[in-house]
């Protein structure tokens, strides 16, 4: 009993103690506190600079902020979980937050739920659509956007590249054969296929093959290894980690790689050009809409060249003969609606592919 | 009135004093650091700390009892050990071996009904955890190598292992995570998705929180039980304080280490399988090369809960109370990796500060002066 | 008068948190003379000693060398007076020679190189003149513990200390050790040196000692002649209370042989050589057998296979006509084998436990205290009352005191009363009075004759004489792991028996 009661007492005291801090602490908590966030992040598993979609988001969001003086932040779950998410949703509206950036499909879940907890704030969700756990509802409801982007236009602008550039032995792996890797893999083979077309080439050999996951390991290394070995000059490593062990590889045979997704340069000198997704711009765009009070609420945008929402990055690329006024054209053709490029809807595998130069070589 | 004197000049008191002498020295230098890091907001934010899992409503008390949930566990763990003279430092790798067993039976064993699919994930779980801490146990009882070294050994082969597994058995690739646990193997409410909410203009933000809380404080009470008034308690203690002793008394010792690390494992592996069985929206089983952080945890919980199992109940909310406090310090402008720090600061520097324990004796005599 | 005195301790007071250990103590130490001080263990010389020594500085009182004051602030101002000590334990260096022991520290160099000669010549003069024979060339560890004290003594007379203290010297000696060390002291009190013997064994002070001071828990008793008083008052001043000396036993009437040992052989951990060699011998009931010998001769090891917790080689041992020789230490206890055992830290007690816990430990899994795996702790705690009035232990807080508050004392007549409470068929005490004072020593002597004429089987394992002498029944002495020899008390006599102890004498052992 005794010590029973010792504990209450122990616990007393310190939940007494907190209470005297919070006390004094609710009262002014406007005051005391001016600073509200208006525009905030979530980050995803990794930190703020990861290299990739995190830091891509929160670029194009410093960006317009800075442009249009609004306070922003972004905040970081405890963990990787629904409810981890919901609760960082939960205190950037505590802390002010009207519209809200969430970067990554593994927030399709939690949103579908904080669309219908807050609708007084408005989120943007990239790279997904909100749906519930088991994928049996998909909802986009007034305060939301979810944006996708348009993969095919992106891997064609890395194929033709590619092939522009003079390679004739290219690669493509990528992760699980879900559709956004689907048509990054589609416009791939047929960016390069064009570009043989316009040079006059005979042949392109194009091995292609999907990993079955997103994870570095050593298969992916070792298959990378073999294909270097076999004469392929480069591999487009589409699908989260698969770049790194694809990198890896190159690195030892002193070949290349194409990026996938942000600007992955930096990771490695193997890096040409990155197949990027227009993450600062398309965050900016809709942002910008919010502002000026036409927020696509309820819609599912994908994001293709003619909002920017492709691209390759130019600046930081390694080509030898492809130029940024050869990228300025097919961009432009791009944009304009220009070329057709099948996608994912359109070939039931990549062998169905209308395209007559590039030999695709497809690896189980 | 007596009763209330002989409390305060207790021995237990005066261990509960000890404890929240240190969490408020804890609390000092998380303010320090608080300074340092941002000295405009830093009251502010010491002021978010302390309010801790309150900043957020009922759904942020629900929150902390979640966090503390496995914390309690890992703890019992820790300071069950403690309490028989062996250092489990193996929580995490007893932990996440428990939690794969759990999230492996919740999503295979579909056959299961209801209330005997997640008890079964649960023992699975505690047998997990267990065999993983048989181990270091006999290697301790009956080759004499240090429970320390062998458990971190078992810390790292658990992490990989369960990586193995969960990527080879039961892996959503999608999502990069282990697949969800059926319905069925989704710890029940108990009750407190009626407390634990917050309103949200009529739609209810529920907390995490699950009947793992009162698993858990029926756990650690049964575990009190048995340390304090059972003689295999008596058994297990008497072995952690004088082995020679426990021999000469006609006591098993190498039995008793071995099951002292099996039940500690038990613990921390029921831990893993209390936090891993919260649903779609709770933990998933990720491949990382990281070893559990609760399971770490579980040390500064023992310490600050002097291994007493009541005590760790309540250092396990303690802790979490701080470390949701911390997370909504995040409104403020703090970057969530000064925050990390501040709240690693708190918990471990609570944790050293009980060296206070011995030194307070020793104050309040010197404060008595002539009198002794 | 005043000059006579070499040193002069006035009104010394030190205290520490919770204790006064000197409480104005006054210590008059004359020229040329052998001083002994007596107490209990805690009576405040140790403290005093290290207020001389330096390595305490006392509250209040002063310290005089030839009449004029002096600072001790350190071991070294003591040495730089002429003060030195022979410790209890030994402070050599086990892999030096013994004359790189005794010149350690201030050694004579010539360009940064020692200069052994000068040292080695010194050495050797003093080893004759004061009769100190030792092998300047020798390990100090392959030399015995008689030698290693010459050394301790050569080692202050080579620093020309002129004021020798001796702390506790004659525990760790056989009696022909204790005789020449005694020798040795008068020699060198002959001399000039003046020596103060820290002790409590009164016969030593009786055939050493010119004076004697006594302190009695941290107070001044007083100062007197040793000649002209008897041993009976020295102990009173000691104690605050008549002691008896010997015990009042009648003479035992063994009865049937009870516990019996035969050609138990034990390996040893540290040599080819056997710890114990084809020991045979019974015990009987109402008897004490003692098991004599210097430390380290194979006792521990003995008790060890005996009470099952440890190996052993070959034998058997069988209690009450049942072989015992593979039982569990449990079922050993459950029997009826008591063990008062030779570290009661190590072994005795589990010092984190109270004194209930600890009173309990051979029998908490019995339905007395045990129910559906529960302890009962009302019936521990009635149970623990009873024993400590009735074994007088004493302690701050009753049955819930922890064990390692307690006095060594105390925590001594625990063991016993837990052991004896057992109702033992066969009884095993090993130094039950080691480290205790006089009082607690009587205390338990009478207890283990009490259990005797209750007609227990008692094995007493001592290295005292005094006790092997007056305790037991009948004795054997084990030397290097063998029984060498069986012996009466009345027919013996101490000299004998050290004689045997040292391995220099040997009978044939028929049992």
């Amino acid at each position: 009993m005794k010590k029973i009661l010792s504990l209450l007492l122990m616990v007393i005291m310190v939940f007494g103690l907190t209470a005297c801090g919070s006390k004094p602490a609710a009262q002014p908590t406007q005051p005391a506190q001016p600073t509200t966030y208006e525009i905030a992040m979530i980050t995803d598993i990794g930190t703020i600079d990861d290299k990739s979609f995190n830091q891509g988001t929160w670029e194009g969001i410093v960006a317009y902020a800075d442009k249009s003086k609004i306070t922003h932040k972004y905040y970081k779950p405890t963990e990787q979980s629904t409810d981890a998410y919901l609760a960082a949703i939960q205190l950037a509206v505590d802390g002010g937050a009207k519209v809200i950036v969430t970067p990554g499909f593994l927030f399709e879940e939690p949103i579908f739920k904080a669309q219908d907890l807050y609708p007084n704030v408005s989120f943007i969700l990239i790279d997904g659509n909100p749906h519930n756990a088991d994928y049996s509802v998909f909802r986009t409801a007034k305060n939301t956007v979810g944006i996708t982007f348009a993969e095919e236009q992106s891997g064609y602008l890395a194929g033709y590249a590619a092939v522009k550039d003079g390679y004739t032995k290219l690669g493509f792996m990528g992760g699980m054969a879900v559709p956004a890797v689907i048509r990054f893999g589609y416009g791939f083979v047929q960016g390069a296929d064009v570009a043989a077309k316009e040079m006059g080439l005979t042949s392109i050999d194009l091995k292609y093959h999907y990993t079955g996951g997103f994870d570095a390991t050593p298969e992916v290394q070792t298959l990378a290894a073999s294909w270097y070995a076999q004469g392929t000059e480069v591999i487009f490593g589409c699908g989260g980690a698969v770049g790194n062990s694809v990198m890896s590889a190159a690195e030892a045979a002193k070949t290349k790689v194409i990026g996938v997704d942000v600007n992955q340069s930096a990771e490695s000198d193997t890096v040409i050009t990155s197949a990027m997704k227009g993450l600062s711009a398309s965050v900016q765009s809709v942002l910008t809409e919010y502002h000026a009070n036409k927020f696509p609420g309820g819609q599912s945008l994908v994001y293709a060249a003619d909002k920017n929402g492709v691209q390759l990055p130019m600046e930081s690329s390694k080509f030898k003969k492809f130029t940024k006024a050869d990228y300025d054209v097919v961009f432009a053709a791009l944009a304009a609606g220009k070329i057709k490029i099948a996608n994912d809807k359109d070939a039931a595998d990549v062998t169905k592919l209308p395209v007559s130069i590039v030999k695709v070589t497809f690896v189980k | 009135m007596k009763t209330f004197r002989k409390i305060l000049l207790g021995e237990e008191f005066n261990r509960a004093t000890a404890s929240i002498i240190a969490i408020l020295i804890g609390l000092l230098v998380g303010f320090l650091v608080l300074l340092i890091s941002n000295s405009a907001e830093a009251l502010a934010g010491f002021k978010i700390i302390l309010s801790g899992g309150f900043s957020t409503g009922a759904k942020g008390m629900g929150q902390v009892l979640y966090f503390a949930t496995p914390l309690i566990l890992t703890g019992l763990s820790v300071g069950f050990a403690f309490k028989t003279g062996l250092f489990n430092i193996g929580t995490p790798g007893q932990f996440i071996i428990g939690a794969f067993a759990a999230v492996y039976i919740g999503v295979t064993c579909t056959f299961l009904p209801a209330p005997l699919h997640w008890i079964a994930a649960l023992l699975a779980a505690t047998i997990a955890g267990g065999l993983w801490a048989l181990i270091p146990g006999i290697l301790k009882a009956y080759l004499n190598v240090h429970e320390v070294i062998s458990s971190i050994m078992m810390n790292y082969i658990g992490m990989y292992l369960a990586n193995y597994l969960t990527k080879s058995t039961i892996y959503d690739i999608r999502k990069a995570q282990s697949l969800n646990v059926a319905d069925s193997a989704v710890l029940p409410k108990g009750g407190l998705d009626y407390i634990f909410y917050n309103d949200l203009g009529g739609v209810k933000d529920l907390s995490t929180v699950n009947s793992g809380i009162w698993i858990a404080i029926v756990v650690a009470i049964l575990i009190y039980f048995i340390i304090n008034k059972t003689t295999f308690g008596y058994e297990l203690k008497a072995c952690g304080f004088n082995q020679n002793a426990s021999n000469y008394a006609g006591i098993n010792a190498k039995r008793s280490i071995v099951l002292s690390m099996v039940i500690a494992g038990m613990l921390a592996g029921l831990g893993g399988g209390l936090l891993y069985l919260s649903g779609a929206s709770g933990r998933h089983l990720k491949v990382v090369d990281m070893l559990a952080v609760e399971g770490f945890n579980g040390i500064p919980v023992a310490l600050l809960g002097l291994s007493n199992p009541i005590g760790i109940i309540f250092s396990a909310f303690i802790i979490a109370y701080i470390t949701q406090g911390g997370n909504y310090l995040q409104t403020l402008n703090f970057a969530p990796e000064v925050i990390d720090i501040i709240i690693a600061c708190i918990i471990y520097f609570s944790a050293f500060a009980l060296y206070f324990r011995k030194l307070l004796p020793f104050l309040i005599k010197k404060g008595r002066g002539d009198r002794q | 008068m005043g000059m006579e005195y070499i040193i002069e301790m006035l009104n010394i007071t030190k205290s520490f948190p919770g204790i006064i250990a000197n409480d104005a103590i006054t210590l008059q130490l004359r020229k040329g003379e052998i001083h002994a001080l007596l107490g209990e263990n805690g009576a405040g010389k140790s403290t005093l000693m290290s207020v001389l020594f330096g390595l305490y500085q006392p509250e209040n009182g002063v310290i005089t060398k030839a009449g004029k004051e002096v600072s001790i602030n350190n071991p070294n101002d003591a040495n730089n007076l002429g003060i030195g000590m022979v410790h209890q334990h030994f402070k050599l260096i086990q892999n030096f020679t013994v004359l790189q022991n005794i010149i350690l520290g201030v050694e004579t160099t010539k360009n940064g190189f020692l200069k052994m000669d000068e040292a080695r010549t010194k050495v050797m003069a003093l080893s004759d003149q004061y009769g100190l024979k030792v092998d300047p060339d020798t390990l100090i560890e392959d030399i015995t513990v008689g030698m290693q004290q010459r050394v301790e003594i050569l080692k202050m007379l080579y620093r020309d200390n002129e004021i020798l203290i001796f702390d506790e010297p004659t525990a760790v000696l056989t009696p022909q050790e204790i005789e020449e060390l005694m020798k040795i002291m008068k020699e060198l009190a002959g001399e000039g040196k003046s020596i103060l013997f820290i002790t409590h064994k009164l016969n030593e002070i009786k055939s050493t000692a010119d004076r004697c001071t006594v302190l009695r828990k941290g107070k001044y008793i007083g100062t007197v002649d040793v000649q002209t008083t008897s041993k009976e008052t020295m102990s009173e001043m000691m104690v605050g209370r008549k002691i008896q000396f010997t015990i009042d036993k009648n003479p035992s009437i063994p009865n049937a042989s009870h516990f019996e040992v035969r050609s138990l052989t034990v390996s040893s951990k540290r040599s080819a050589k056997k710890a114990v060699n084809n020991v045979s011998f019974t015990v009987k009931k109402g008897e004490i057998l003692c098991i004599a010998g210097i430390d380290g001769n194979g006792q521990s090891e003995l008790v060890y296979a005996l009470t099952g917790l440890g190996p052993i080689e070959s034998g058997q041992i069988f209690l009450n006509g049942k072989e015992i020789t593979k039982m569990s230490v449990r079922d050993r206890n459950v029997l009826g084998m008591s063990h008062i055992p030779e570290d009661r830290h190590k072994d005795g007690l589990i010092l984190d436990y109270t004194l209930a816990e600890n009173l309990i430990l051979k029998k908490y899994f019995t339905p007395e205290f045990q129910d559906h795996g529960f302890i009962k702790f009302n019936a521990t705690h009635t149970y623990a009352d009873r024993l400590i009035t009735e074994f007088d232990i004493r302690s701050s807080q009753g049955s819930k005191t922890m064990a390692r508050s307690m006095s060594g004392g105390n925590q001594q007549k625990a063991i016993l009363a837990r052991e004896i409470n057992n109702d033992p068929e066969i009884l095993i005490a090993v130094q039950p009075t080691r480290g205790l004072d006089v009082g607690a020593i009587e205390y338990i002597h009478k207890q283990l004759v009490e259990q005797r004429n209750s007609g227990k089987a008692v094995l007493l394992v001592s290295l005292e004489l005094d006790e092997v002498m007056n305790v037991s029944d009948r004795i054997l002495v084990l030397f290097e792991g063998e029984i060498v020899a069986d012996l009466m008390p009345a027919e013996t006599t101490v000299q004998e028996l050290g004689l045997y102890m040292a391995g220099s004498k040997r009978k044939e052992v028929v049992l």
